[in-house]
């Protein structure tokens, strides 16, 4: 034989990825050519030998990797992909102790609102959401915030994923809380609606105010609505929640549209310290 | 390879100036940023880092402008940031917490992350406390632990804001290792109070006083700016910017010396001393420096 394979057609050949006609010729090469058959062995070895060390590493990785925390492995067992479990339970509005608090000014306000106004809980409910997605994204709250800052992560992506975590659970804990109250029939969801508005709307103010501020700037102005409209009811009338879903519908589209602007640089907690 | 240009950066926080016109190259290596307290180090790696921007300037990380959104993804990809106060979430292991950085810089195939997060606890040295929780871990396992969460992605440029502070001896000596093995393929820039750290550790560095660059060159470069202007002696001296009585029981002095003086080498705290010492000192120094 006076002639050889190329080393990158046996490695090809070895990983299987060598096309027709190419595969043809090598092949045929191959059935006649002892020199290039041991070639391919030894190339089909390093590859054998690459893969499978690599499948070990893995595999070790994968049998040293601590069992996920129950939270996780709740949201696992739901369908959630690992990694967004992890960063989920890296919400720090989802801590126990958070959710606990959550729990009880829900069940409290709730309890008022039995032997008073059902008002109360109405206007209390929508601001538990308001008060943990600010405790999600507050500089002082997050321990790393600032290594997430600089992360190639979206933090639009971020943000949506921790504030639809933050708002199922004080969801789920409202509605468990709004059960006190069911006599009143239809109109003790009326802090849902109200929940979801608030929420959309301290978000988008949250890029210019930072999160906390945002929180506070929406929850004052909750209170200052449902206070002017006490006599009537207004905004837990139908009348009432459409305009909420109107405002919080618009508040939603301007979140949408300047999502790119949560991907900047800007970290206003840390201008003020210098060293 | 130019990593890290800096040409003119400048920042005020309101009457403030934290940097005036600040201009380096960082490549291929480690290089040191060192300066005193309030010099603006920390500033200057956040900026670096794209968790600040500047007031005015230009910087280019790997040819990328970080004012842009396309050219601020692009350098978080190739980042590594060791933040000055690193925060964890005090429930998760360290495993987990090394892990939940790997997803926030986009490593999202598991077997692949996990055996990245296994890589890095293993060179930070905390293989054997994987498992623990962070509340459980001393000082200095913390430190490198956000040392493992820099690192984790094989990023090509790492900036580490006081790595090496609560570390002991011989902790510091495997960062040394471990830094000076990642040199020779990325970009480190690292901040630090100490010197013995940029002797052992840098081939460039730069000298940030008051927001300004007063000296950017190789240690040996910056302790030869003390050169004759070391000196011992059996007593003490008057006069001089700095003395002090060594364990040998000689002084050693560093400012103008006598005539007649026994001149010394000068070390790195020598020239760094020469250059930030005094307002008048530091001038006339900084003058002469590239």
């Amino acid at each position: 034989m006076t002639w050889h394979l190329l080393d990158e057609d046996l490695r090809a050949y070895a990983a299987r990825t060598l096309a027709a006609p190419g595969l043809w010729s090598t092949e045929a090469h191959l059935t006649a050519c002892g020199e290039c058959r041991e070639r391919l062995a030894a190339a089909a070895t390093a590859d054998l030998r690459w893969a499978i060390d690599g499948g070990w590493a893995r595999l070790d990785a994968s049998l040293d990797a601590p069992r996920p925390g129950p939270v996780e492995r709740l949201m696992i067992t739901a369908g959630v992909p690992d990694h967004t479990a992890r960063l989920l339970a890296a919400t720090p509005a989802l801590r126990l102790s958070w959710l606990v608090a959550i729990a009880v000014t829900a069940a409290l306000t709730a309890t008022i609102a039995l032997f008073t106004d059902p008002v109360v809980f109405l206007a209390v409910a929508p601001l538990l959401p308001l008060v943990a997605v600010a405790m999600s994204f507050a500089p002082g709250i997050d321990p790393t915030y600032e290594i997430a800052v600089v992360a190639p992560i979206r933090s639009f992506r971020l943000l949506l994923l921790r504030c639809l975590a933050v708002l199922s659970a004080t969801t789920a804990l409202s509605a468990v809380a709004s059960l006190f109250i069911y006599e009143y029939g239809l109109r003790a969801t009326g802090w849902f609606l109200p929940s979801l508005a608030l929420t959309m709307l301290s978000l988008l103010l949250s890029v210019r105010l930072g999160a906390g501020p945002a929180a506070v700037v929406v929850g004052v102005g909750w209170a200052a609505v449902v206070a002017a409209t006490f006599g009537d009811r207004l905004v837990f009338t139908l009348a009432g929640q459409v305009g909420v879903v109107i405002v919080g519908g618009i508040a939603a589209v301007a979140l949408a549209r300047q999502r790119g602007t949560y991907d900047r640089h800007h970290v206003p907690h840390l201008s003020r310290r210098m060293s | 390879m130019t990593a890290v240009q800096a040409d003119g950066l400048a920042l005020r926080y309101g009457r403030t100036t934290a940097l005036e016109d600040v201009s380096f190259t960082l490549r291929t290596g480690v290089t040191g940023l060192l300066g005193p307290n309030g010099a603006g180090k920390t500033t200057l790696l956040r900026i670096i880092a794209t968790a600040l921007p500047a007031d005015g300037g230009t910087l280019r990380v790997f040819g990328h402008d970080p004012s842009t959104s396309p050219g601020r993804l692009a350098v978080r990809r190739r980042l590594g940031y060791l933040p000055q106060d690193p925060g964890f979430h005090p429930s998760f292991t360290a495993f987990e917490f090394v892990d939940y950085v790997a997803i926030l810089k986009e490593l999202t195939h598991r077997a692949t992350r996990h055996t990245e997060v296994a890589r890095v606890l293993s060179a930070v040295g905390l293989d054997d406390r994987r498992r623990s929780r962070i509340r459980t871990l001393s000082g200095g396992m913390k430190q490198r632990l956000a040392l493992a969460a820099a690192l984790v992605g094989d990023p090509d440029l790492v900036i580490l804001d006081e790595p090496t502070v609560g570390l002991d001896p011989e902790q510091r000596l495997r960062f040394r290792e471990l830094i000076a093995d990642l040199g020779e393929r990325k970009t480190v820039l690292l901040s630090t109070h100490q010197t013995e750290d940029v002797m052992s550790l840098c081939q460039e560095v730069v000298v940030l006083d008051r927001g300004r660059v007063r000296f950017e060159g190789t240690p040996a470069e910056l302790a030869g700016l003390a050169a004759g202007r070391v000196w011992t002696s059996a007593a003490r001296q008057a006069g001089a910017l700095a003395s002090w009585r060594t364990g040998t029981g000689l002084h050693r002095h560093v400012g103008d010396p006598p005539a007649g003086a026994t001149l010394v080498e000068p070390s790195i705290e020598d020239g760094y001393l020469t250059l930030v010492g005094t307002d008048t000192e530091a001038s006339a120094v900084a003058g002469g420096t590239r």
